[in-house]
This record gives structure tokens, C-alpha cells and sequence, in this order.
């Protein structure tokens, strides 16, 4: 028998785990426009996420850049949706690659894969993503206690924005990870400019939206300590799994 | 006060001791560089966090800015500029700053120049308003302008390099003569120093995205582009001059001769409504209108309540502040997130579609790693490509990879010599991973394994077998549950090459097997990193067992030698015990 990807064993758990909450899987463009990755997400012309160092810009393909985020797909599944006719409810997760331009060590890679959490309804609250999360984080660390706390963060495309740190409790937790505050994600309430843009009215409906690096998720996980094992392709690391 | 900011506020980069204080090095988020690039604006933060008053807010009273001189005249060409304060002082005497000062603008990293520079950047730290003073008698007119500069145009500014501006920079000038670079440093020639008498201040307010652009294009980010970059307020601008111009009369005495204001359009007033409802539904609370107008007061925010509808003026220098949402979040930060509760979702209506480009990358998988196959990921970043990457900051392999196989090789090739480690018979990979083929972005399978599975394909180099195809979507009604990784902790593994060695031998059919392999690995030493049973077979009452011992070590290149010694000594325990060396 071989061995699938840490990174692959945590999608797939991952989408077990958001299926069950009414999550569906989707995916989008690694090569994107700026239009998706940047302008329909509020991330104006000269702000400094545009800068030439951070984001991989394509030759003679003006506007076009390897997608920063998963982000992008909020927008493209909300617009599809809408030209299909399909008003929210919508809840989906996003796993995916995602590419910063910038040095790599132990914990920076260029490459990186993330996991986007969009859900949108008329009622949907701050309280629903920190359950959401909750419920998360307890499926994939079996056993544990797990406790979510939000911190004041900004992102471009929520409005308010949170990093949100996530600490295990209780027995069955790894001696490492055990009553540690960890920072996994940045999240918050969709801004209304980006449902706007996707077609959807923000005085109806409101949502949260979340973005996970599952590279450091699988480290804490697994007590990995050099995310660039992850694109390594050796099966010292990879057979392990 | 860290934890006050962190959980309300801002991250906290770092708490760093100096002399009897502590420094707090606060990462102020972007939305916020209007306001709080200042102490003012954390301490305001605070204060409001804490529910402790301001002992001394700078902008709570209006400044007056008088007398009004005619010495000095300002002029604006470019709508760039929102406003612009000169103020003038005569008679002052430059020399070094007092120790106060001096210990503050060294706790925040800066260098004390002089009493009159200092001030400047005295109150660009408290207040955020970025200061600049002019060499009067230097400056050779007192005919200020803000102006567009002419593309070509030279000038040296305070870091004594030369600088050449275009037509989208904006300069101040002195009888049309640049004399400084809009928002981004002073020009050299006016520049202040013992032998100044007279002084021109400056505080004015220039357009955020024009002084970054030219910041970035001369690769001269200051202090007080950074401020500028971030949008502020020209109300600030007042209080820096009032601010500025009575710390320098105070420290380097002169007489202040006045000022002269020139604020073409004054900012309009920032409104925004937000109903109590709206505030729960988005955060989940139950809060009531009390704990919502208790926000706004502690902020300094005029509001008004009718019927649970707040209408709320934030202060001048709060440009973020215009929409219901960023009301919303002063509420949640400022009454606390952790008072959001937990609310799971309501049960899913219906039953979410099946991914069908996952459903058979997940088909894939588990059909590959059933044959012994297992998953890697490699660079998308390739030595060739259709498309190329603009600005790689290694520059290495600047093109997107148009097939998987060039990566899949090299990780074959990678993982061969480690075969033994692994403890595999033969090295077999897959990946599923986007290429750029064909002018367009395509998900494919590909695979490469050591052996060519026929022997034809032996011709190839190496002769390995290397297979890619377009991942085709499989529609599926419901996904398969799938069995996830085991592992628990990740073993870190030696980066120094290993030794194999090779020992079999007959051993009585009684003989406990279990307790020969325990035998191997203790007697070969700490050097011996994984033993492995690899042939068994029984002949006349005896058993010949023959293991594989891996030697190697976490922090060296072990050497043939040191291996000899250690199977030698093995050999030995085994030859005391009574087995039969082959």
C-alpha cells in the first residue's frame, strides 16, 4: 500500500466533516484574474496586497495573477448561483492551492494550500462561525475539548474582521498542543461590497467567510515541523501518512 | 494594556523593555492607519477599551491657529493637496533637545537631530500628523507652493541622495523651486541646523495613494509617507501646527510670527446608521441598546438613538467609519468578542451535490495507493512552460510546468537511492496536479514507477514508466467514505545517508523470532536505525532467517568503518548465542 498526502487525508476529512454540516466542495482557477482575486473582494488598486513582491503576476497576460487566496471562489460561486437562479442559503468550503511570492524557510512556503469556508443566509451571525469552527475542530482533534476565540483583525472582504485562535483541552490532547492558544485562521462577516459584486443583495442576505492554511493545520496536527516537507515529494515524510 | 489591544484592538508585535518602561510595538491593521499611527490614537483605543477617560485628548478642543501672518504665502496647484498650514518662526535658537525628549523618541527608534527636528517628530509620533521645518533664510522666498513636479525635475532631499521626479510627484516649492517632496522628506538645501534663525513649518494633508505611488517609485518610504499612505484627515493637520509650533517655541525659543491656512474644501461630516437588530442578527448577541450606545460613548462618537435606529457621527480622524458593518464591528471589538456566543448552524436544507472533479481525484487516490502508489506534491514552477511567472523572488524556474512528469522524475530519482530506508521493493508515485497545457489550466493524474511494465518500455531512460491523463470528472450521487491517515506524530527522519548490511543465518525452529530481531537491533548498536526481516525458509528442523540493518545516523555521515565495527560486534552476540552465521 501506498500513501495519499497528509494534505489530501486532511481534505478529505475536511469535507467529511463539512458534509455532514451541509457543505458542498468546490473548487476554482488557480490562474486568476485580479478581477476575482483582487477588485470584487474590496482589495483596491493600491493597496499594498497588491504590491509586486507578495503577488505572481504572469507574462503578457496583463491582469491576470496566481490566485493569493481561495477567495476568489466566494465570488465565482455566488455569481454562478445567482445566473442560475439559485438565491442563498449557500455554504461551501474551498480547498485549494494558493501562491504568495515570497523567500520560503520552515514556516513560509510559495505554494501553500488553504481552505475557504463560505456560508450566506438571511440570518447568518459571527456566533454561527465560531460553532461552525467549534464543531470543526473537535471532528479532526477526536477527544478533544476545543475552545475558538476571535481577536479584532481587517481583511479587505469582512466587515468585522477576526483571526481566530483555537486552543485544546482535556485529555487526549497531544502534550504539545495541550491549553496552547494556536492562530489558524483569518475570518469574518462577508462585506457587504463583496456579495454585492457576486450579485447578491446585502440587505437580505449577510454570511461569514473563513481562510485556513491547511499546511499549518497538518503541522500542529502531526507535530510537523518544516512546512516545506509538504512539496518535498519524499516519502520519508510522505509514507508516514 | 497588551492583552487590552490584542483582544479589542490590535495584534501586539512585541513588548520590549526600555530603562524603566516598556515598549509596545502594536501592529496597527490598515483600516486603522487613519487614526491610531499615533500615541493619541492608542491611547484613545484605550481609553475606550479600558473605560478610562482621556486625561488630555489633543483633539478635543478645536485649535485656533492665530495670529494669521502675510510674511509667508501659501500657494495650491494640485488638488492633491487638501490643505496646507505654514507657520513661521522667528528667532529661534537650534541646538540639542533635552533629555526628555530625547529618551522618548529613542525608545521608538529614532535619532535625536536637534531640538527643532525633534519637535517635528515629536508630534508626528503623539499625534500622527506628519511635520516638516524649513531653514527660512535657506529657503530664499517665503512663496510656498504644492505643485505637480516637471518630469526631470532634480532635487536632494535631507538623505543628501539626488532625486529626479516626474510629472505624477507632487513637490513644495520656494519661489517655484522644489524644496521638498509632498509627504515624503524635505529637500537638503533648506534643511535645519545650528546656524538656522528662522523657521518655516509645514503640516499639510496630501492624497494617500499619490504619496505612496511616489514613494514606491523613488524607493524612499519615510515615516511620513507611511502616515500619508493610509489617508488622514486634514482636520489633523491643524492640531500638529498648534502642537508643533508651541513645543518649538518652548524648546528653541523665538517668536511666532503665525500662521497661514489653506484648506480649500473642508471635510464633510461621516454618518452612518446602524439599528440594534442589525447589530445582533450579524454578531449573534443578544445586546441591547444600552450596551450599544455604551460602545459609542467610549469612543468618542456622537450618536443619537430613535426607536432602535442609531444615527452616529464618528470624529474627524476616524475616516474608517462609514457603513452600518463598520459600526457593527466597533460594537463586537469594543464590547468584547468573546461575549459572541457559539450558535451552531441550523440542519442543512437538502443534501450537497458530489464534487465531480474531487469525487475522481479521490477515485484516483485510492486506486493508486491500492497498487502501491503513493501521493506526492511537487512545484508548479517548472524549467519550461507555456506561461511564464513575471517576478519569482529566487527566479528559479519562472514558468508554470505544462505536465506533471519532469517533477514526478525528479522525485523518483529523489526517492530511489532511499529505497532500503523505506522499505521499499520498488519507488511508485502519483500526482494530481494542474498544469498549464493548450492555453488553458487543466487538472491531470500522473504517474511514474521505477519498473517499465512491459518490457519494451525498458528502451526509455532509466527505464521507468511515466503515465499522464487528464483527470475526467466522475458524477456521483454520494461521496465514498474514505479511510484517512493513522499516523499520529510526524517522526522527523535523518538527513545523512544510510549504510545497508545484510546478515542472515540458521537459527533452531524453536528459536522465538520476535527475540532475534530484538537481538539484531539491540546488538548492532545505536547506530542501527531499522531492522527488517527479509527472507525465511526451513530446512532440516532449522530455520534460516536473513534481516536487512539500516545504519544510520541524526547527526553525522556515519563511515564504512564504524559499520564493520558494529556488525562485527553483532556477528559476535549471535555467534554467543549459538546461531550459525551464513
Amino acid at each position: 500500500m501506498g500513501s495519499i498526502h497528509p494534505i489530501s487525508s486532511l481534505i478529505r476529512e475536511a469535507n467529511q466533516i463539512f458534509l455532514q454540516m451541509g457543505f458542498t466542495f468546490v473548487s476554482g482557477p488557480l490562474l486568476e484574474s485580479e478581477h476575482y482575486n483582487f477588485d470584487v473582494l474590496n482589495v483596491p488598486k493600491d493597496h499594498p496586497a497588491r504590491d509586486m513582491q507578495d503577488t505572481f503576476y504572469i507574462k503578457d497576460t496583463p491582469e491576470y495573477v496566481l490566485r493569493t487566496h481561495t477567495s476568489p471562489v466566494q465570488v465565482r460561486y455566488m455569481e454562478k448561483q445567482i445566473k442560475k437562479g439559485v438565491q442563498p442559503p449557500y455554504r461551501v468550503i474551498v480547498p485549494g492551492k494558493a501562491f504568495r511570492n515570497e523567500a520560503t524557510d520552515m514556516t513560509h512556503e510559495v505554494e501553500f494550500t488553504q481552505i475557504e469556508g463560505l456560508v450566506v443566509g438571511e440570518d447568518i451571525s459571527l456566533a454561527n462561525l465560531k460553532g461552525t469552527l467549534e464543531i470543526f475542530f473537535r471532528s479532526l482533534f477526536k477527544g478533544a475539548q476545543v475552545e475558538i476565540r476571535f481577536r479584532p483583525s481587517f481583511f479587505p472582504f469582512v466587515e468585522p474582521g477576526v483571526e481566530v485562535d483555537m486552543r485544546l483541552v482535556g485529555d487526549g490532547v497531544p502534550e504539545k498542543l495541550k491549553d496552547k492558544w494556536m492562530e489558524m485562521m483569518g475570518a469574518g462577516m462577508v462585506h457587504p461590497s463583496v456579495l454585492k459584486n457576486a450579485g447578491v443583495d446585502p440587505k437580505k442576505y449577510q454570511g461569514f467567510a473563513f481562510g485556513m492554511g491547511l499546511d499549518r493545520l497538518a503541522m500542529l496536527k502531526w507535530g510537523i515541523d518544516d512546512v516545506r516537507y509538504m512539496h518535498s515529494a519524499d516519502l520519508r515524510f510522505i509514507n508516514q501518512f | 494594556m497588551a492583552d487590552a489591544l490584542t483582544f479589542h484592538a490590535f495584534e501586539i508585535d512585541g513588548v520590549e523593555k526600555v530603562g524603566n518602561d516598556d515598549v509596545l510595538d502594536v501592529k496597527v491593521t490598515p483600516n486603522r492607519g487613519h487614526d491610531a499611527l499615533s500615541h493619541r490614537g492608542i491611547a484613545k483605543e484605550l481609553s475606550a477599551i479600558l473605560k478610562l477617560p482621556l486625561a488630555n485628548d489633543p483633539f478635543a478642543v478645536r485649535p485656533l491657529l492665530a495670529p494669521v501672518t502675510t510674511d509667508v504665502s501659501v500657494e495650491l496647484s494640485s488638488k492633491l493637496c487638501k490643505r496646507y498650514i505654514a507657520g513661521y518662526i522667528k528667532g529661534v535658537k537650534v541646538g540639542p533637545s533635552p533629555e526628555w525628549l530625547k529618551t522618548r523618541l529613542e525608545a521608538v527608534g529614532q535619532r535625536s537631530i536637534n531640538n527643532v527636528v525633534d519637535a517635528t517628530n515629536f508630534v508626528m509620533f503623539n499625534i500622527g500628523q506628519p511635520l516638516h521645518a524649513f531653514d527660512a533664510g535657506k529657503l530664499g522666498s517665503l512663496k510656498i507652493g504644492v505643485r505637480a513636479a516637471k518630469d526631470g525635475e532634480v532635487m536632494v532631499a535631507l538623505d543628501k541622495k539626488s532625486y529626479t521626479l516626474n510629472g505624477s510627484m507632487l513637490v513644495i516649492t520656494a519661489a517655484d523651486a522644489p524644496v521638498g517632496i509632498a509627504g515624503v522628506k524635505g529637500g537638503m538645501p533648506a534643511a535645519i541646523n545650528e546656524t538656522t534663525k528662522d523657521i518655516v513649518i509645514e503640516s499639510a494633508n496630501f492624497n494617500g495613494v499619490s504619496v505612496r505611488k511616489t514613494a514606491q517609485a523613488l524607493k524612499l518610504r519615510t515615516d511620513a509617507s507611511t502616515r500619508f499612505e493610509q489617508v488622514l484627515s486634514p482636520e489633523v493637520a491643524a492640531h500638529g501646527m498648534q502642537a508643533v509650533a508651541a513645543l518649538i517655541v518652548e524648546l528653541a525659543g523665538g517668536e511666532l510670527a503665525g500662521f497661514v491656512d489653506v484648506y480649500p474644501e473642508l471635510q464633510k461630516p461621516m454618518f452612518a446608521n446602524v439599528t440594534v437588530e442589525k447589530i445582533n442578527t450579524v454578531l449573534g448577541t443578544a445586546l441591547t441598546g444600552a450596551d450599544i450606545a455604551d460602545t459609542f460613548a467610549r469612543l468618542g462618537f456622537a450618536y443619537k438613538e430613535e426607536v432602535g435606529v442609531f444615527e452616529v457621527q464618528a470624529p474627524f480622524e476616524r475616516l474608517d467609519i462609514s457603513i452600518p458593518e463598520d459600526l457593527i464591528e466597533e460594537v463586537a471589538r469594543i464590547t468584547g468578542y468573546d461575549k459572541i456566543p457559539s450558535t451552531p448552524l441550523d440542519e442543512a436544507r437538502g443534501k450537497p451535490p458530489v464534487n465531480p472533479n474531487f469525487y475522481a481525484a479521490e477515485k484516483a487516490r485510492e486506486e493508486l495507493v491500492a497498487k502501491g502508489y503513493s501521493e506526492v506534491y511537487t512545484s508548479v514552477f517548472a524549467d519550461k512552460g507555456e506561461r511564464m511567472v513575471l517576478n519569482k523572488v529566487d527566479s528559479v524556474r519562472p514558468y508554470l510546468r505544462d505536465s506533471l512528469l519532469p517533477g514526478l522524475a525528479d522525485a523518483l530519482a529523489k526517492n530511489k537511492v532511499n529505497k532500503d530506508l523505506l522499505g521499499l521493493k520498488e519507488v511508485k508515485l502519483f500526482e494530481i496536479g494542474t498544469v498549464w497545457k493548450g492555453g488553458k489550466e487543466l487538472v491531470t493524474l500522473g504517474t511514474v514507477s521505477e519498473k517499465p511494465a512491459r518490457p519494451d518500455d525498458s528502451g526509455r531512460s532509466g527505464g521507468e514508466k511515466a503515465s499522464e491523463k487528464v483527470l475526467e470528472p466522475i458524477d456521483a450521487t454520494k461521496y465514498e467514505t474514505l479511510p484517512l491517515s493513522t499516523a499520529t506524530r510526524f517522526e522527523p527522519f535523518s538527513k545523512y545517508p544510510y549504510i545497508v548490511r545484510d546478515i542472515a543465518m540458521w537459527v533452531p525452529s524453536t528459536t522465538n523470532e520476535q527475540q532475534v530481531q530484538q537481538t539484531i537491533k539491540e546488538g548492532a548498536g545505536e547506530l542501527a536505525h531499522k531492522v527488517m526481516l527479509f527472507d525465511r525458509f526451513e530446512k532440516a528442523g532449522k530455520t534460516s532467517l536473513a534481516y536487512r540493518i539500516i545504519f544510520q545516523s541524526f547527526d553525522r555521515t556515519l563511515t564504512e568503518g564504524e559499520v564493520n565495527q558494529s556488525m562485527a560486534n553483532l556477528s559476535a552476540i549471535l555467534v554467543d548465542k549459538g546461531f550459525e552465521i551464513r
